[in-house]
């Protein structure tokens, strides 16, 4: 099939189907982020329980593959009782994932301020709060802003795990299982697909290094 | 003053004084309780749906569920290491054309790399299962997982591998011209050797996404550990315990592989760390 004869077929699916990409990519970017953000503060509290809790938790999420705890929560929470829409359920596998890759993120940045500076904070007698907010957080920010494009990219890749659910309307990967099922999409639908993720890394890239050439301070 | 302050962590907080460690102590004390709650409810939540009855659980107690298991396990591993090889073989070719001297074949592989980084491993998967088999090419199952799993992360193998050659002092590179040696044994014998040291922990990190992506090899029913627990789960009628036993597998083989990274990291202190060159984490 050719891309005309294809686009006049499918192209609304396209267009649904970008849109359904972007919208997971967002929301599960934004649980992401602030998951992320939530458990690096319980990795740096002076609370050893609480930092065990987030290193295990760090340690389930960056390393259960996507698939896997997709699958358990679409297929086998259910016999806890626990039922969610397709769609909540690819939400909460495609936020978690990234959640652990953020604290980790996160928490290299942290370690890139010198801990002179911390000791400085203090003489100058700066409170915690204080030290936390203004020096700790907003270099922590600056370090992270690459690591964490990188991650947004990842999070719509990993959204990709949609198709293996049926979800109305479909994301990109999904909507080529369904052309190819459905009628001789071939080679052309791949690629439609796949250069409608490629421009949207390409951008997302672009824009993060922007941002990062101007915040990010070299040591 | 305490010494050793290689941790940033501790280094936010100043030594705790009498009362600092009161309330250290009392939040010590209610997080524990949180938790123990947060468990319990867990358990709870698995106790009244029945999903703690023996039947779900006594079949990790036979022989022949391991094996099974274990079968799967293997098919996951010799598909991890074959798209592993895969990978790496990918990526050093596409690596030597990002650093060649000719501009249309950097501009090829860069254009590759970023291609390859840009898509999702589902989508090359796809490609394999459903595009190819309408071009009358016919692959089987394993190279259906393995082909796909090494194409989607041989962009970061190729920008690991560029950057350990970057990392690689120009010295090493002067010293041998002047020994007379050409550019083809100066990369093979001189630089690469050197590079490869440099970037060993980012390849393992590497290989832990290789690993997470071959679970979609029940896409293509290929035999691999994800797709052995799904015919455990049709014998056994047991969903959430195996699938929960099965996710912690993988969890381990990934946590294993990252502290064998971190651990050769720290040993050789000079290796590049990939944390800005994350690839896909799914």
């Amino acid at each position: 099939m050719g891309v005309e004869e294809l686009l006049s077929q499918f192209g609304g699916k396209y267009a649904q189907a970008f849109r359904m990409t972007w919208r997971l990519t967002i929301l599960a970017f934004s649980i992401a982020l602030v998951l992320g953000v939530a458990v690096t503060v319980l990795r740096v509290s002076p609370i050893k329980p609480l930092r065990l809790f987030g290193d295990i938790y760090v340690q389930i999420f960056r390393n259960i593959p996507g698939a896997s705890l997709l699958i358990i929560l679409v297929y086998a929470f259910p016999y806890l009782n626990l039922v969610w829409s397709y769609f909540t359920c690819v939400l909460i596998a495609a936020g978690l994932i990234p959640s652990a890759f953020c604290s980790e993120y996160l928490m290299s940045g942290i370690n890139t301020i010198p801990i002179g500076q911390i000791e400085a904070a203090r003489s100058i007698g700066m409170t915690f709060t204080q030290m936390i907010t203004k020096v700790v957080i907003p270099q922590a920010l600056r370090a992270s802003v690459l690591p964490l494009t990188n991650l947004l990219v990842s999070t719509m890749l990993t959204t990709a795990i949609a198709s293996q659910v049926p979800l109305n309307p479909q994301e990109l990967t999904g909507l080529v299982a369904y052309i190819n099922t459905h009628a001789v999409g071939g080679v052309t639908a791949f690629f439609i697909s796949a250069a409608l993720y490629c421009a949207s890394a390409v951008v997302i890239g672009r824009i993060g290094s922007l941002i990062d050439r101007k915040v990010r301070i070299r040591r | 003053m305490r010494d050793a302050r290689t941790n940033i962590r501790d280094a936010l907080y100043e030594e705790p004084g009498p009362i600092t460690k009161r309330y250290t102590a009392v939040g010590t004390a209610i997080s524990l309780a949180a938790l123990a709650v947060l468990a319990a409810a867990v358990v709870r939540q698995f106790y009244i749906n029945g999903q703690l009855a023996p039947r779900y659980w006594t079949i990790f107690f036979r022989w022949t569920t391991w094996r099974f298991l274990g079968q799967g396990l293997l098919g996951t591993l010799r598909a991890a290491a074959m798209a592993g090889v895969v990978t790496f073989i990918l990526g050093f070719i596409l690596m030597t054309g990002r650093i060649c001297n000719y501009r249309i074949l950097r501009l090829i592989a860069t254009a590759i790399i970023d291609f390859v980084r840009g898509v999702p491993t589902l989508l090359f998967i796809y490609f394999f299962f459903l595009v190819l088999p309408q071009l009358g090419i016919r692959l089987d199952a394993f190279w259906k997982v393995t082909l796909p799993v090494g194409i989607s992360a041989c962009g970061v193998v190729a920008e690991v591998l560029r950057s350990g050659v970057n990392a690689v002092p120009i010295g090493q590179k002067e010293a041998a011209y002047s020994l007379g040696m050409r550019e083809t044994g100066i990369f093979l014998k001189v630089v690469f050797p050197q590079a490869i040291r440099y970037v060993i922990p980012a390849l393992i990190s590497e290989l832990v996404i290789v690993v997470k992506d071959t679970t979609f090899a029940y896409v293509v029913n290929f035999p691999d550990l994800m797709q052995n627990a799904k015919v455990l789960i049709s014998n056994y009628d047991a969903m959430l315990s195996v699938y929960l036993v099965v996710a912690v597998i993988y969890i381990l083989i990934n946590f294993l592989l990252n502290r064998l990274s971190d651990t050769i990291a720290k040993q050789r202190p000079r290796t590049l760390a990939a944390a800005e060159l994350k690839g896909p984490t799914a």
